[in-house]
């Protein structure tokens, strides 16, 4: 083959795509993008803080608000931002003219890049630049307050910018184990952001041997007011497709490949060295289908980069509209962890699942902790804490208002649920939304006075019982103890108890315990115990 | 006494694995391993055997991997021995020496022997190792027979391990059927402690604990001989079982999630996030929160460890000076050393799981931990004995081979 080199002029010129750091996070995420080096872009920091700006190592750099704020920050205000961004204006049209893309990297909550991020938005929208931006909010224990401003940003943002990317900070525990360095946990959020702006240039700069342009990229964002879903991932040697294609499916920003299946556009873009052979795109594009859903429009590119060596980069950009980002995860978590086990242990769940179809959907997505939270002040409250808590069963960590874990608890505590619900603590007055409920059951069996006989049946269910009765202060004492039992045992076995009909007392019905492995084996007793059950199980009390 | 190097071969029929070690002693009683022959064992539930053509299969699977790779015909073994109803007890025989004899005979050491041994057993067991822990002249300890001493009293300390009959018989006559003698029987943690503590730990006091597929074995050792052996039937199995229980997956992938993923330390830190299990076949992956996990599967342990702990006597664990050494494959366990300082507060030992391939790294694994130990329990076995039984003292061992 006669081999023949591609004309420069083909590509989009570096001085087409800039990337901006804005505050003081995205002057780190700057910093990281100068560290791995970024080839076809220019790097401008933005900042109110002068002392920031001058240690960072962009190429350009912006003062806001010389007069406004001094060369000192904006404070976490980000009225302040705003208006250090408006004086600053003119010299960021400026800079930002003749650029096709703009990459703008904030951490959102502050003053600075709250403030000041829409408004670059807009101007370089208005510059004619194709804008992503990747913000970062900030973590659950920075407060309502900061969250909250994060949260206004981020609306505005999904309005105006092409493309929005978000990095909850909450989920960096997912990056590294929580026992190492602070600074190992926050470069690796860093790096990964760093990994997917840098996906994204090689994506649009290097045109490929099958090509995606500009124009695919807005065709796969299309949907307006829609987060973006983005995985990359990078790996070498052998089987290195799938290791690839692995990696960038665990990206916390694509929750583990679970939210693709909503999507309706989805971009792939692959990256390798001069040995991409055609049996690896091929085995990476058929484990993708088992993700996307088949009437997916699958937007497929890729190039070969000699500078990648021997490494194979996939990357993976989507988007879904709003809403069903939050109704995605609830999906994916029942399906994954739908437990036939132990229906018996959940019946508090089948009063909750009746309530969702009404819900605008609050949840636990992971991005989606904006809208919930705007939600729960709303005064749609009531139903939202409480559909939040039945969400993934009662999550055990003690950080109430925000549950972190992306992917639901497979099974929560299987024992003793209404109790415990009834118990946690929230600051939306659940106890008091759950009364109606219980109430309005029992309201049909008031006849029965004596829970004695009931006590000394079940004495493990008075434990129960007895948790609940703590819990509701101002229930009568004597109905207590039997009210919610019929709760607790939504299913069939009623019982009967002798009060009412002596000749026919029935036997309680005790189901058979599984015993997985030792299934149909006498029990190993011990000291009373059986040893067969699991300790976790039998100490559940 | 100069001899040539002899072969012994040492077999342990266990729930998880069967294996059988080829070893040879040379003169100066170093002991080498020729080969090793192991297959996954179908047929054992908590040590016992309840199918019989299934274990018997495994076990000459076993045997022709071992005969390959030492290249020796085997012929007999050394058979380790665990189960439930197993048991180990302490006994002490007295006798004082008739009037006018004041020097100790041999007849002596044997009345007081059998006067220890004749301790009440549950109707169908039997004894498996009467072995002796000390003597007593006097109210005077001695480590060896007192033969020859000047005494009045003579007392004889054994620890008895005892078993169901039956079952001992039933994996004898396993062995049997593969074409194989049996040399002697040995119970599981008394073979794995001769692999594992050598002659100062054993004087110091320390504890074995021996945690297999199945069964957790255990043998304390205080002031250099045997003060408690037993066995529980719990082992890795009831973990899998536990988190296949818990959160209702599927077997194997319980047993994978618990060999990746499993911490049993209580280390918040290590206890955050979700485990993950990647199907490469392209299955959809499991996950489960890891603080579930690992509170699974410390509470099983921290419960074994618990059950071990009060089956030893009162205040023998505060006794042992050199500590507890951890074997076996659920041993293994991330987080288990940290566990077991909590339940005992005593140094804890555990093996290193190998780095190196080759037969040198299996003598550190701790799977294979048992089955060597056989080998050095036959070696001692072998330079106790003056003389080796004459033929007729062989085929009454055939029909009676339970100690002497």
């Amino acid at each position: 083959m006669i081999p023949y080199h591609r004309e420069l002029q083909l590509t989009i010129p570096s001085s087409a795509v800039k990337i901006i750091g804005l505050g003081g996070a995205g002057a780190n995420m700057l910093e990281r993008l100068a560290l791995d080096g970024t080839e076809g872009a220019a790097l401008l920091a933005i900042n109110t803080d002068a002392r920031t700006l001058a240690a960072c190592v962009a190429g350009e750099k912006i003062q806001l608000g010389r007069n406004l704020t001094k060369g000192l920050g904006a404070g976490g205000d980000p009225e302040l931002g705003r208006q250090a961004m408006l004086e600053a204006e003119a010299e960021i049209r400026a800079s930002l003219r003749g650029n096709r893309i703009v990459f703008l990297c904030a951490g959102l909550g502050g003053g600075t890049g709250s403030g000041a991020a829409p408004v670059i938005t807009r101007i370089a929208r208005e510059e004619g630049a194709f804008v992503v931006v990747f913000a970062s909010m900030p973590f659950a224990f920075e407060g309502r307050r900061r969250r909250d401003q994060a949260d206004t940003t981020l609306n505005e943002l999904a309005v105006l910018a092409n493309a929005l990317v978000t990095f909850d900070n909450n989920r960096m525990g997912e990056l590294v184990l929580a026992k190492q360095g602070i600074h190992e946990a926050f470069s690796a959020a860093d790096r990964m952001i760093c990994e997917s702006i840098k996906a994204v240039i090689r994506l649009v700069i290097r045109p490929g041997l099958i090509n995606i342009g500009l124009d695919d990229l807005m065709s796969a964002l299309r949907t307006n007011r829609s987060r973006c879903l983005f995985g990359s991932g990078m790996a070498k040697g052998k089987d290195r497709a799938t290791s690839a294609l692995r990696n960038a499916l665990s990206s916390p920003l694509l929750d583990q490949g679970a939210l693709l299946k909503e999507a309706q556009t989805v971009l792939v873009h692959l990256s390798g060295g001069e040995d991409l052979t055609l049996y690896e795109v091929e085995l990476l594009m058929q484990r993708l289908q088992k993700f996307v859903p088949e009437s997916a429009h699958v937007l497929f590119g890729a190039v070969i980069d000699p500078a990648m060596g021997d490494n194979l980069s996939v990357t993976l950009i989507s988007a879904l509209p709003e809403d069903s980002l939050a109704a995605a995860p609830r999906d994916s978590g029942n399906s994954v962890t739908e437990n036939s086990d132990m229906p018996d242990h959940h019946p508090a769940a089948t009063p909750e699942s009746s309530l969702d179809p009404q819900l605008t959907p609050p949840s636990a997505a992971k991005s989606r902790r904006s809208t919930s939270q705007a939600a729960d002040a709303d005064g749609v409250s009531p139903f939202s804490a409480e559909h939040r808590v039945a969400d993934p069963g009662p999550p055990p960590l003690p950080t109430e208002e925000v549950p972190v874990e992306p992917s639901p608890d497979p099974t929560a505590s299987p024992a003793a649920d209404p109790s415990d619900l009834s118990e946690t603590p929230s600051p939306f007055g659940q106890p008091v939304v759950f009364k109606p409920i219980k109430r309005g059951q029992v309201a049909a069996t008031p006849s029965w006075e004596t829970p004695m006989p009931l006590e000394d049946a079940v004495p493990q269910k008075a434990t129960r019982l007895s948790a609940g009765i703590d819990a509701e202060p101002e229930a009568a004492a004597t109905l207590d103890p039997v009210t919610p039992a019929p709760v607790a045992e939504s299913g069939p076995p009623k019982l009967k108890l002798g009060i009412k009909s002596p000749a026919l007392q029935n036997e309680l019905a005790f189901e058979a315990v599984p015993r997985g492995r030792f299934e149909g084996q006498a029990p190993t007793v011990v000291d009373g115990e059986d040893l067969d059950l699991p300790p976790f199980l039998r100490k559940k009390k | 006494m100069a001899r040539s190097s002899k072969i012994h071969v040492g077999l342990e029929i266990g729930t998880s694995k069967t294996c059988i070690v080829v070893g040879e002693v040379k003169p100066d009683t170093a002991v080498k391993i020729l080969g090793i022959g192991t297959t996954k064992t179908a047929g054992v539930r908590k040590g016992e055997i309840y199918d019989f053509p299934q274990a018997s299969a495994c076990l000459k699977d076993a045997l022709v991997k071992a005969e390959d790779a030492s290249d020796v015909e085997i012929g007999s073994v050394y058979l380790a021995i665990t189960g439930s109803h197993i048991q180990g007890i302490n006994s002490r025989g007295t006798f004082r020496l008739p009037e006018g004899q004041s020097i100790v005979a041999p007849e002596h050491v044997e009345e007081a022997r059998t006067i220890a041994r004749d301790i009440h057993i549950p109707q169908d067991h039997v004894h498996l190792h009467p072995i002796i822990r000390r003597y007593l002249l006097d109210d005077l300890e001695h480590k060896t027979s007192p033969v020859g001493l000047y005494g009045k009293t003579v007392e004889a300390d054994f620890h008895i391990v005892h078993g169901i009959g039956n079952r001992i018989q039933n994996s004898i006559a396993l062995v049997r059927k593969a074409l194989l003698e049996v040399d002697d029987i040995v119970f599981s943690p008394i073979a794995t402690a001769q692999m594992a503590l050598d002659h100062e730990q054993r004087e110091r006091g320390a504890l074995v604990i021996d945690i297999g597929g199945g069964t957790t074995d255990y043998a304390l050792y205080l002031d250099g001989a045997i003060a408690a052996s037993g066995c529980i039937p719990v082992g890795g199995d009831h973990l899998t079982n536990d988190i296949h229980l818990v959160t209702g997956l599927p077997f194997s992938k319980s047993e994978k999630l618990k060999i990746m993923e499993g911490d049993a330390s209580a280390d918040p830190a290590r206890s955050v996030g979700v485990a993950k299990l990647v199907d490469d076949r392209g299955f959809a992956e499991v996950e489960v929160r890891r603080s579930m996990l690992n509170e699974i599967i410390r509470q099983r342990l921290e419960e074994t460890l618990r059950l071990v702990r009060q089956r030893l006597p009162e205040g023998s664990v505060e006794a042992i000076g050199a500590g507890i050494f951890l074997t076996g494959g659920t041993s293994l366990m991330r987080g288990f050393g940290e566990l077991a300082f909590e339940v005992f507060g005593r140094d804890i030992y555990r093996p290193e799981p190998p780095e190196i391939s080759g037969v040198q790294a299996s003598f550190k694994d701790p799977q294979y931990a048992t089955a060597i130990g056989l080998i050095r329990y036959a070696q001692i076995l072998e330079t106790e004995r003056f003389a080796p039984p004459g033929l007729f003292g062989k085929i009454t061992r055939l029909f009676w081979p339970f100690g002497k």
